[in-house]
């Protein structure tokens, strides 16, 4: 799998490229410039990108820009973007194109990296991660809301992790339940917020995701 | 025990309702004086209306609104108060109606002008003038007055006298039908209308029933109402005099509110009446002539001058202030010179005497007798006093600025305001490094301690013990992990990232979507914000949106900012419980300090009940958008 990363800071960068080596992914290019990026995305077509949100040469969003630059020649290129912190407005315009196919996450994620390797294959194959950080967010901005507060705790944390972008499988091992159970949860939690229910996990994430994101 | 401190609790409890509910409240009573001055009428009711309607609905314009609104309760007090006393007419009426005399005045006491008005006992009033009064007397009788007299108002006299807004003159005079037994014909009359003097005695010896009717129609509706029910008019002056003076007392606190907090005038309204305060004095000193010099075309004219003056030489205005009171003052002083030749001409005590003739108006005085001649030269020393006090203050510092360039008193109040905002901000910010200091030493930096100590452990146990290292080096993992998320907190404190990326009106859209409840956002905002104006404008709306939240329990808040004109404006209303003081928490004090380093301004308006409105005024210049480059 060929993956391009865009990180400023050369310690992260060495680090990051060893860690997706050692787990047999190819680095198509490794930059540390928003411009340079933005040239490998559209040139290489890497089946994934781990992009710094924040990038030389203005120090600010460039990172995210770039990638969402990128996203607009190529409709769903696959991007996982790192922060050292979290931001809802930033979750909402990498989701606003519906496409899919993104991650948003802390720099933090990279620690364990059984998860954020999943993470970043999960974003590679059309899915959505969403940072349990920016999901506790939204969450916690909805609970007041009529349809949240009414599902039961047991949904709720089912709710947090489907947003997070996890399979029933995930959702299962995570909370020591059988996949029936989750899908018994998900089957209420869809009805109990008007969502139409879908088979198919990305457009699952990517419905949830919208409906908290509202 | 009881008396003194029954009256404690009583203003304890009035001082508690007051805030509660706002001092708004209080316009309803001043409102409700316009009934007992004009008398019950659909524009009097309509005012109170009014003020009860503004007192519920918006309790803090309602506070803004009492010092002008008190101020024009006192001058119409006053004014009321100058036509019951300065009024022949009425003056008649309530000396009949209150001593029970046949009543006639002499006017003016000169002979060329005299004057006789006569209250006949069957309800009519008989005006006389002298065939010697001079050309251009005029009696006037408000048709009011006229309507009510049962007998009607007949003007007798040189066909060159008239009467003005009287009822029309072939209207039916009634001879008199009764006649005091032992009364003393005095004066003469051109139509054998007879005139008495002294105290009444009646055929039969009690006042014939019209005569009782008489003295309750005769009473002209603004006299019934206000001197009647006050006291026959000798509490409304003192009421309408403690009313003025606590709103023109009140009035530069809420101008000078109005500098610090409120933000309801144009900024540069604002900043105009702040500067040219004692400028805009001239158009109600000017308005005090009316009393002083009488109702005539030049005070009028004078009034105009005043507002033209104002408007195109505001700095002259305020320098004609203490010169139009001193002529005031020469005016009254004149007044209390005749009190002796006055005195001369009354046998008996002063005070108690009856006046000579109708007198001469001055302020709310009608100068009659040497009592309130004195007391005239006691207003014309008040007028004096306040002259002299603003002479300082206007002719003063205009000199001073004129003669000595250099010492520019606002220049010199500037280079204050800049003093202390400096201080402030530097004592802000040593305390942050402080905060940041601390922060630091007992968060990541403790936890990179306790990290080292882990490793170095792992690296004991792991020759003899690989599972005890193993769950030695999970937890070092997670004290990074922690150290982390506190440094990513102090950063957000510190300067929050969006605000770095992207300007205060991302932020401030970031922030929203951080806040648990609804946020609506009016953002106008067309280029960025020099750093550290955007800064603190962003601490100072995430300071009140916490406060919308912790304090308040509000249910919704709308920010709104804008830049124009080179001011940014920032509102932040909620629909709390209200009853934010910036003098009471610290939070919005801080953002005050921290605004005022920009020479900006805070404003908040939170009356107990809410909404909490919070204005925040930035002078600032906005750098043109800045452009991504990729």
């Amino acid at each position: 799998m060929r993956v391009v990363v865009a990180e400023d800071l050369f310690l992260l960068r060495d680090g990051l490229t060893r860690l997706l080596t050692a787990h047999d992914f190819e680095i198509a290019a490794a930059v540390d410039n928003a411009p340079g990026l933005l040239c490998a995305l559209l040139e290489q077509r890497p089946d994934v990108a781990i992009v710094d949100v924040r990038l030389p040469p203005a120090f600010a969003d460039d990172g995210l820009q770039a990638a969402l630059t990128a996203r607009r020649e190529v409709p769903g290129l696959p991007v996982v973007l790192l922060s050292q912190y979290v931001e809802q407005l930033y979750a909402r315009e990498l989701l606003a194109d519906q496409a899919g196919a993104v991650g948003y996450l802390l720099k933090d994620r990279v620690f364990n990296d059984d998860q954020f390797v999943d993470a970043i294959r999960t974003v590679a194959g059309g899915g959505t991660v969403m940072d349990p950080e920016v999901v506790t967010k939204l969450l916690g901005r909805r609970s007041r809301d009529e349809p949240v507060s009414r599902l039961s705790g047991r949904e709720r944390e089912v709710l947090a992790l489907m947003a997070e972008g996890r399979s029933n499988v995930a959702i299962a091992q995570r909370l020591f339940i059988t996949e029936k159970a989750v899908s018994k949860h998900t089957t209420s939690i869809f009805t109990k917020l008007d969502l139409a229910a879908s088979e198919d996990d990305n457009r699952r994430v990517l419905a949830v995701l919208a409906y908290l994101n509202a | 025990m009881g008396c003194m401190q029954m009256l404690v609790l009583l203003w304890r409890i009035l001082t508690n309702v007051l805030r509660r509910l706002g001092w708004g409240l209080l316009l309803v009573p001043v409102a409700a004086m316009g009934i007992a001055l004009f008398g019950l009428n659909l524009w009097t009711l309509a005012a109170v209306v009014l003020a009860t309607v503004v007192a519920v609905q918006w309790p803090a314009a309602a506070a803004r609104a009492l010092p002008p609104s008190m101020v024009g309760a006192g001058l119409s007090g006053l004014f009321v108060a100058g036509r019951i006393t300065g009024s022949p007419v009425n003056w008649v009426v309530s000396k009949f109606t209150a001593v029970g005399k046949v009543a006639q005045i002499p006017a003016k006491g000169s002979p060329a002008g005299l004057r006789w008005v006569t209250i006949t006992p069957n309800g009519g009033m008989q005006v006389t003038f002298s065939p010697k009064a001079p050309p251009g007397w005029t009696m006037g009788v408000p048709a009011a007055v006229a309507k009510r007299l049962p007998g009607g108002v007949k003007a007798v006299g040189p066909k060159r006298m008239f009467l003005p807004r009287q009822v029309p003159a072939q209207r039916k005079f009634v001879p008199n039908q009764f006649v005091p037994a032992n009364a003393t014909p005095k004066g003469a009359s051109l139509h054998g209308a007879q005139f008495f003097s002294g105290p009444a005695k009646f055929a039969g010896g009690q006042p014939p029933a019209a005569f009782a009717k008489m003295g309750h129609l005769a009473r002209p509706p603004w006299a019934v109402q206000a001197p009647a029910g006050l006291w026959h008019g000798r509490l409304l002056v003192p009421l309408a005099l403690l009313l003025l003076t606590l709103g023109l007392w009140l009035t530069p606190r809420t101008l000078a509110g109005l500098r610090g907090r409120g933000a309801i005038l144009a900024p540069e309204v604002r900043r105009w009446l702040v500067a040219n305060r004692w400028g805009v004095l001239l158009v109600p000193v000017t308005l005090i002539g009316l009393t002083v010099f009488g109702v005539r075309p030049w005070t009028i004219a004078a009034v105009i001058a005043a507002v033209v003056v104002l408007a195109r030489w505001p700095r002259a205005a305020a320098d004609l202030v203490p010169v139009v009171l001193a002529i005031f003052a020469v005016r009254g002083f004149q007044l209390a010179a005749n009190w002796q030749s006055m005195a001369a001409a009354f046998q008996g005590p002063a005070f108690n005497a009856p006046p000579a003739g109708p007198g001469v108006e001055y302020g709310a005085l009608l100068v009659d007798s040497p009592g309130t001649a004195l007391l005239a030269g006691v207003e014309a020393s008040v007028f004096l006093a306040l002259g002299a006090w603003l002479v300082p203050r206007t002719i003063g510092t205009h000199a001073r600025t004129v003669f000595n360039p250099g010492t520019d008193v606002e220049l010199a109040g500037r280079v204050q305001r800049l003093t202390e905002s400096r201080s402030h901000a530097v004592d802000a910010a040593t305390s942050e490094l402080r905060r940041i200091e601390r922060d630091l030493h007992d968060g990541a930096q403790a936890r990179l301690v306790a990290l080292g100590m882990n490793l170095r452990a792992v690296e004991r146990v792991l020759p003899t013990n690989p599972q005890a290292a193993l769950a030695l080096v999970a937890e070092a993992r997670e004290s990074s992990v922690r150290a982390l998320n506190e440094l990513r907190d102090l950063i957000r404190g510190i300067y929050p990232p969006v605000l770095a990326d992207r300007g205060l009106g991302h932020a401030v859209r970031a922030l929203s979507l951080d806040t648990p409840m609804p946020t609506e956002l009016d953002i106008d905002l067309p280029g960025r914000l020099p750093a550290p104006v955007e800064s603190a404008c962003y601490f100072a709306i995430a300071e009140a949106l916490a406060n919308a939240v912790k304090h308040a329990s509000a249910r919704k808040v709308h920010i709104r900012i804008k830049h124009a004109d080179d001011i940014l404006r920032i509102e932040v209303a909620d629909d709390g419980v209200g009853g934010a003081d910036p003098a009471l928490g610290t939070g919005l004090q801080g953002v005050e300090r921290r605004l005022g380093t920009f020479d900006g301004i805070l404003a908040v308006s939170s009356p107990p009940g809410g909404p909490t409105m919070i204005v925040m005024e930035v002078p600032c210049a906005l750098s043109s958008p800045k452009t991504f480059s990729s």
